[in-house]
C-alpha cells in the first residue's frame, strides 16, 4: 500500500551557483588542456613552417628578420640538398614498395590462418616496432661490417625495409580483422576462384589499408636518421644533410622541405581517409 | 595451382616466407652479429679479432653504468610526463570528439611527419636563451634570472617527451576510444559520480592502451641520443651517445656492440614482462 | 683595438712556424704497423698498401671534394662557391663540393670500414687534418699524387714541402694552416679574453664550448700550465690538463663539445665563448661583429689541413683540382674569404689585388710574433691510445 510519502517526487538536491560553476569548470577543464596539449604538439611545427619563410642576416636562421618567399621558390638553392632529397625519395619509393608486398603477405597469413608458429611471427613483427632505433641500427652495421657489404644506398634500403614491414603488417591487419568475408563468399559461391577473388574483391576493398601501411612506411623511410647514419657510409639522405648542416647553420630551404614532406604526408592522409570513407558500401562495415 | 589445392595448409607459410625471411636475415641475423662483435677486440689499425672478449661486457658496466641508468631515467620520467599529457588528451577526443575526432587525432599524429631531427632543431630554437619562452618562463619565475633551458637535463626530457608522446597517445587513443560507453552510462545509472565512474569504470578499461604506451614510448626513448646530443650537455650524455660515437667516431666496435646488447637485453627483459600480461596475439596490433 | 698578439723572445720566421706544423704529422710506431695483418675472424683491419699504377691522364665530369665547412669562398647567401665555379669553367669538371668533415674522428669512423677492405668511398679528395692523413696513409687508404699534373706544387711553402710522414709529398698537399684560439663576444664575457683559464670562470657557467678534438682543448691547457704539447707529453702533464677539463664538464661549466658548431650557438649568443678557429671568426664577423678572436697569452695550437686521395677517388682530376688551388691567384681569392693561413706561395702578393689590407692580416700571413706563439700537438700523443681513451672520458663518451 502506497503512503503520501513513497509517491512524492525525491527531494531535488539544491544546486548552487558554486558548484554549477565548479561543474562548469570541470566540464571544460578538460577541452582547454586538450586545446592546449594539441597547441603544443603543434608548436615546433608551426616555427619550423614560419622560420622557412624567414630572411636571416647570416648562416643561421635563429631570430626573425624579415618575410621573404625566395626559399619556396627555389628550394634547391643550398648546394647537395637536392641531391640527397632525391636520395631519399628514392630509398623511400624502393622500401615502400617492397616493405608493402611483404608486409601485406604477412597480415593476410596472421588475419586469415591458423599455423604453428603464431606466436613467434607475432613476437618477430612486434619486437623492431620497439626495438630502439640504435639497437637496430646497429646490429645491422656489424652485420655489414662482418660480411664485407659496401655500405651505401642498398645497405639503406635493405635497413629501412627491414623496420617498414612490421609497420605495414600492423596497419594492414587492422583493415583486415575489419573485414568482411561475406563479400568473398559471395564472389566465391558465383564461380570465382581464389585468386580471382583476392585480386577482384579482396585487394580493393583492403586497399586503403595497404594504402596507409604505404604512407606509412613512405614517411618513416624518408624521415629516418638513426638506423640511417649507422649504414649509409658517405651516402647522404636528406636527414643526414640536415644533420651535417646543424653544425654550421641549417638554410632555411631545409624549413622549406621539411614543411613540404609534412603538407604532402597530412593530404595523402587526409586524401585517404576520404578515399576509405567514399569506398565503405554503406552497410557493409 | 593443383598443388595449392591439395596442399592447403602450405598457403599461410608461402604468405609468411618471404617477408619472415627478410625479417629473419636482416633482423634476426643481425643481432647475432652483434652478439659476436660485442666479443671482439681491436681497433681499426689492427683489425678486428673474436677473442671471447668479455671485458667489454665488465668495461659496459663499470665506465657507463652512469649514462645506463641516466638513460632509463630519463626516458621513465618523459613516459610519466608523456602519460599525463596524453591521457586527458586522448580523453578528450575520444569522449568529446564527436564530429571532430578524426580530425584531431590528425593533430597527435601530425608532427611525427616532420623529420625527428628538424623538430628537435626547432625546440632547440623554442628554447633558446634570449628568446621568448625562456623570457616569459623568466619573467613568471619558473627560470632564474641568468639561468637557461638548453643545455640542461630539463630540455633533453623535455624532447623526448614531446617526440615520443604519439606513441604513447595512439595506443591509448584507441584503447579509451573501444570502451562501450554504455558501461558508463551504467555506472551513472548506478549512482556512481562522474569521477567515481571514471576511477571505476574507464580507467581500469583503458589499461591495456596505458600499457601498450607505456611501452611503446619508454623503450625507444631509452636508446635515443638526438635529444641528448641537441638539447643537452655532455653531462645529459645517454647511452644512445655512447653507443653512436663508439660506432661511429672512435670505432672500438667490440666495446660498442657490447653496450647494444646490454641495451637490447634490458628491452627482451620489458617485452617478455608485456607479452605475459598481454598476451601475443595483442602484440602486432 | 689592443694588439692581442705580443712580443716574445725568439722571433721565428713564418717559414719556421710552417715547418713545425709539417713536423706535426703521425709516425706510427713500428709494431703497430706490422700488427696490420693480424685479426683472424671478424672485422677487416688494414690491407697492405697498394702501389698506385700508371695513371691516366683523363679527366672524368665529376668529382666529389669532402672538406670541413667555412673553408672555401661563397658568394653572398652561400649557394654557391667562386672558385670551384671558375674550375668547372676551365676544365669542364664539375665538382660536388660536401662540407661533411666536422671532426677527425667523426670522419675516420664514417670512412674506415669500406676502406679497410679496399673500397671506394665516392670521394675523389678529402681534407683532413695532417695526423690523420699520416694514418691514412700509414693504413695504406691513400694513392699518390700525379705530380705531373701538378705544376703548381712549386708554389708550395718550403716550410710545408717536407712533412715526417710524407716526405717528397707524393700522397698530399696542404690545404690550408688554421690557428686555435678563443673565439668570443667581449660584451657578454665582460671584457677581453687573453688565457683558456678564464673560460673557467664561473660566471661564464654553461655559456662555452670547447673543441672536441684533443689536440686542440688538451693543447691549449698544456700550453696553459706551461708544457710545450709539440714535445714528448709527460703523463702527468696530461693527466693533469685532462682533470682540469673533467672539472668543468663536472662543475656543468661547459656547454658542449663541438667540432664546427660551436658557431651556431656563439653567433645566436646562447655561447659567450669558445675554444675556436681563426678562420671561422672571422667569416661570422662578417654577419656578426660583436665576435673576437684571439690566440691566448701562453700560446695557441696549429695544424695543416692537407689534402689527399683516398683509395677509389681519380688521382689525374683530383691532381688537376690540387693544381687549380695552387695558383696564387685562387689561392688568394679563398684566402681573402676564409681568411686561413694558405700554403701556396705568391699569395700574399696577389692578394693585395684583391683587397691590400689583407696582406696585412696576421691571420692569413701571420707575423713572427704570433707564429711564435704557436705550436702544434705532438704526433705520437694523439695516436697514444691511452690518452685517447682518457680523452674519450672527458668529452662523455
Amino acid at each position: 500500500m502506497t503512503t503520501a510519502a513513497e509517491t512524492q517526487p525525491l527531494p531535488r538536491r539544491s544546486v548552487s551557483p558554486l558548484s554549477r560553476a565548479w561543474a562548469f569548470v570541470r566540464r571544460h577543464t578538460i577541452t582547454v588542456f586538450g586545446l592546449l596539449a594539441l597547441a603544443y604538439l603543434m608548436l615546433p611545427i608551426v616555427v619550423v613552417i614560419v622560420f622557412s619563410f624567414n630572411d636571416p642576416a647570416g648562416r643561421y636562421n635563429y631570430t626573425w628578420e624579415g618575410f621573404t618567399t625566395a626559399h619556396w621558390t627555389n628550394p634547391f638553392g643550398p648546394p647537395f640538398l637536392g641531391d640527397s632529397v632525391e636520395t631519399s625519395i628514392k630509398i623511400a619509393f624502393v622500401a615502400t614498395i617492397v616493405s608493402v608486398i611483404l608486409g601485406t603477405l604477412v597480415a593476410l597469413a596472421l588475419v586469415r590462418y591458423h599455423f604453428r608458429g603464431r606466436g613467434t611471427t607475432n613476437l618477430l613483427i612486434f619486437v623492431p616496432l620497439t626495438a630502439p632505433e640504435i639497437v637496430l641500427g646497429a646490429s645491422l652495421l656489424t652485420l655489414f661490417l662482418n660480411l664485407g657489404t659496401a655500405l651505401g644506398f642498398w645497405t639503406i634500403v635493405l635497413a629501412h625495409i627491414m623496420f617498414c614491414i612490421s609497420f605495414v603488417v600492423v596497419t594492414v591487419r587492422a583493415r583486415l580483422v575489419g573485414f568482411d568475408r561475406h563479400v568473398e563468399e559471395a564472389a566465391m559461391d558465383l564461380g570465382a576462384n581464389e585468386y580471382v577473388t583476392f585480386f577482384r574483391i579482396t585487394l580493393p576493398l583492403i586497399a586503403p589499408g595497404i594504402l596507409a601501411g604505404a604512407l606509412l612506411a613512405f614517411s618513416l623511410s624518408i624521415d629516418d636518421f638513426v638506423i640511417t647514419s649507422f649504414n649509409s657510409g658517405t651516402t647522404e639522405t636528406f636527414p643526414l644533410y640536415v644533420w651535417s648542416q646543424a653544425q654550421r647553420g641549417v638554410p632555411p630551404e631545409v624549413n622549406v622541405i621539411g614543411t613540404l614532406i609534412f603538407g604532402v604526408a597530412i593530404v595523402l592522409m587526409l586524401a585517404n581517409v576520404l578515399f576509405q570513407y567514399r569506398r565503405t558500401p554503406k552497410g557493409a562495415e | 595451382m593443383t598443388f595449392l589445392h591439395h596442399h592447403r595448409w602450405l598457403t599461410p607459410y608461402l604468405l609468411l616466407a618471404p617477408g619472415i625471411a627478410f625479417l629473419v636475415v636482416f633482423f634476426v641475423v643481425p643481432l647475432y652479429y652483434l652478439g659476436y662483435t660485442s666479443l671482439q677486440e681491436g681497433t681499426v689499425q689492427v683489425g678486428y679479432t673474436f677473442t671471447w672478449a668479455w671485458d667489454n661486457y665488465s668495461n659496459a658496466f663499470d665506465q657507463y653504468r652512469e649514462q645506463f641508468v641516466r638513460s632509463l631515467e630519463y626516458a621513465g620520467i618523459a613516459t610519466v610526463a608523456a602519460l599525463l599529457i596524453s591521457y586527458p588528451l586522448t580523453y578528450w577526443i575520444a569522449f568529446r570528439g564527436g564530429r571532430w575526432k578524426n580530425l584531431l587525432l590528425l593533430f597527435i599524429i601530425a608532427p611525427f611527419f616532420v623529420t625527428y631531427l628538424i623538430r628537435t632543431l626547432a625546440w632547440q630554437n623554442i628554447l633558446s636563451d634570449d628568446g621568448l619562452v625562456v623570457n616569459a618562463l623568466q619573467l613568471l619565475g619558473l627560470v632564474a634570472e641568468d639561468g637557461r633551458v638548453l643545455a640542461t637535463s630539463t630540455a633533453v626530457i623535455a624532447g623526448i617527451t614531446y617526440n615520443f608522446l604519439p606513441f604513447m597517445a595512439l595506443p591509448l587513443y584507441v584503447s579509451l576510444e573501444q570502451i562501450d560507453k554504455d558501461l558508463i552510462e551504467a555506472a551513472k545509472d548506478l549512482y556512481a559520480s562522474s569521477t567515481k565512474a571514471f576511477l571505476r569504470v574507464t580507467l581500469p578499461l583503458s589499461m591495456p592502451g596505458v600499457i601498450a604506451g607505456t611501452l611503446l614510448t619508454f623503450i625507444p626513448a631509452a636508446g635515443d641520443f638526438i635529444n641528448a646530443e641537441l638539447l643537452g650537455t655532455p653531462n645529459q650524455a645517454m647511452i644512445g651517445n655512447v653507443i653512436q660515437s663508439k660506432f661511429l667516431e672512435i670505432t672500438d666496435y667490440g666495446q660498442a656492440a657490447a653496450l647494444s646488447v646490454i641495451l637490447m637485453v634490458v628491452i627482451l627483459l620489458l617485452i617478455v614482462v608485456y607479452t605475459r600480461l598481454v598476451g601475443t596475439e595483442r602484440l602486432a596490433g | 683595438m689592443k694588439d692581442p698578439f705580443h712580443r716574445t723572445n725568439h722571433p721565428i720566421t713564418r717559414e719556421q712556424l710552417l715547418r713545425r706544423a709539417a713536423v706535426g704529422g703521425v709516425t706510427l710506431s713500428l709494431p703497430g704497423l706490422l700488427a696490420a695483418c693480424g685479426g683472424g675472424g671478424g672485422i677487416e683491419g688494414q690491407q697492405p698498401e697498394t702501389e698506385a699504377t700508371t695513371v691516366e691522364q683523363v679527366l672524368v665530369d665529376e668529382i666529389t671534394v669532402s672538406n670541413w665547412p667555412f673553408y672555401i669562398d661563397q658568394n653572398d647567401d652561400a649557394t654557391k662557391f667562386p672558385t670551384l665555379e671558375q674550375f668547372t669553367e676551365e676544365t669542364g669538371v664539375k665538382v660536388n663540393y660536401l662540407e661533411d668533415i666536422n671532426s677527425n674522428e667523426e670522419f675516420f669512423g664514417e670512412i674506415q670500414a669500406p676502406l679497410s677492405r679496399g673500397q671506394s668511398i665516392d670521394r675523389d679528395i678529402i681534407v683532413p687534418t695532417a695526423w690523420l692523413c699520416a694514418r691514412l696513409l700509414n693504413l695504406g687508404y691513400l694513392q699518390k699524387l700525379d705530380k705531373s699534373a701538378i705544376p703548381n706544387i712549386v708554389n708550395l711553402e718550403d716550410s710545408l714541402a717536407s712533412p715526417v710522414w710524407d716526405p717528397n709529398r707524393e700522397y698530399s698537399l696542404p690545404w690550408q694552416s688554421y690557428i686555435t684560439g678563443l673565439g668570443y663576444d667581449p660584451k657578454k664575457v665582460g671584457g677581453e679574453l687573453t688565457s683558456v683559464e678564464q673560460l673557467l670562470d664561473p660566471a661564464l657557467k654553461g655559456k662555452i664550448t670547447m673543441l672536441d678534438s684533443m689536440e686542440d682543448t688538451i693543447g691549449l691547457f698544456l700550453l696553459e700550465m706551461g708544457v710545450d704539447p709539440s714535445g714528448e707529453i709527460d703523463p702527468t702533464a696530461y693527466d693533469e690538463a685532462v682533470a682540469k677539463v673533467q672539472k668543468a664538464v663536472d662543475d656543468d661549466q661547459i656547454r658542449q663539445f663541438t667540432g664546427n658548431d660551436y658557431t651556431g650557438p656563439l653567433s645566436k649568443g646562447d655561447v659567450w665563448a669558445s675554444i675556436a678557429w681563426s678562420g671561422d671568426i672571422v667569416i661570422l664577423q662578417a654577419d656578426y661583429p660583436n665576435l673576437e678572436f684571439t690566440i691566448p697569452d701562453t700560446g695557441g695550437m696549429t695544424s695543416v689541413d692537407t689534402m689527399v686521395i683516398p683509395t677509389g677517388g681519380d688521382v689525374y682530376t683530383a691532381s688537376t683540382f690540387m693544381n687549380f688551388f695552387y695558383d696564387p691567384e685562387i689561392a688568394a681569392k679563398v684566402a681573402a674569404y676564409i681568411n686561413y693561413i694558405t700554403p701556396v706561395k705568391g699569395t700574399k702578393e696577389a692578394i693585395t689585388e684583391i683587397d691590400p689590407a689583407l696582406a696585412k692580416d696576421p691571420l692569413i700571413f701571420p707575423t713572427p710574433e704570433v707564429l711564435e706563439n704557436v705550436y702544434e700537438f705532438n704526433a705520437e700523443a694523439i695516436e697514444n691510445v691511452d690518452y685517447q681513451e682518457k680523452w674519450q672520458a672527458v668529452i662523455g663518451v
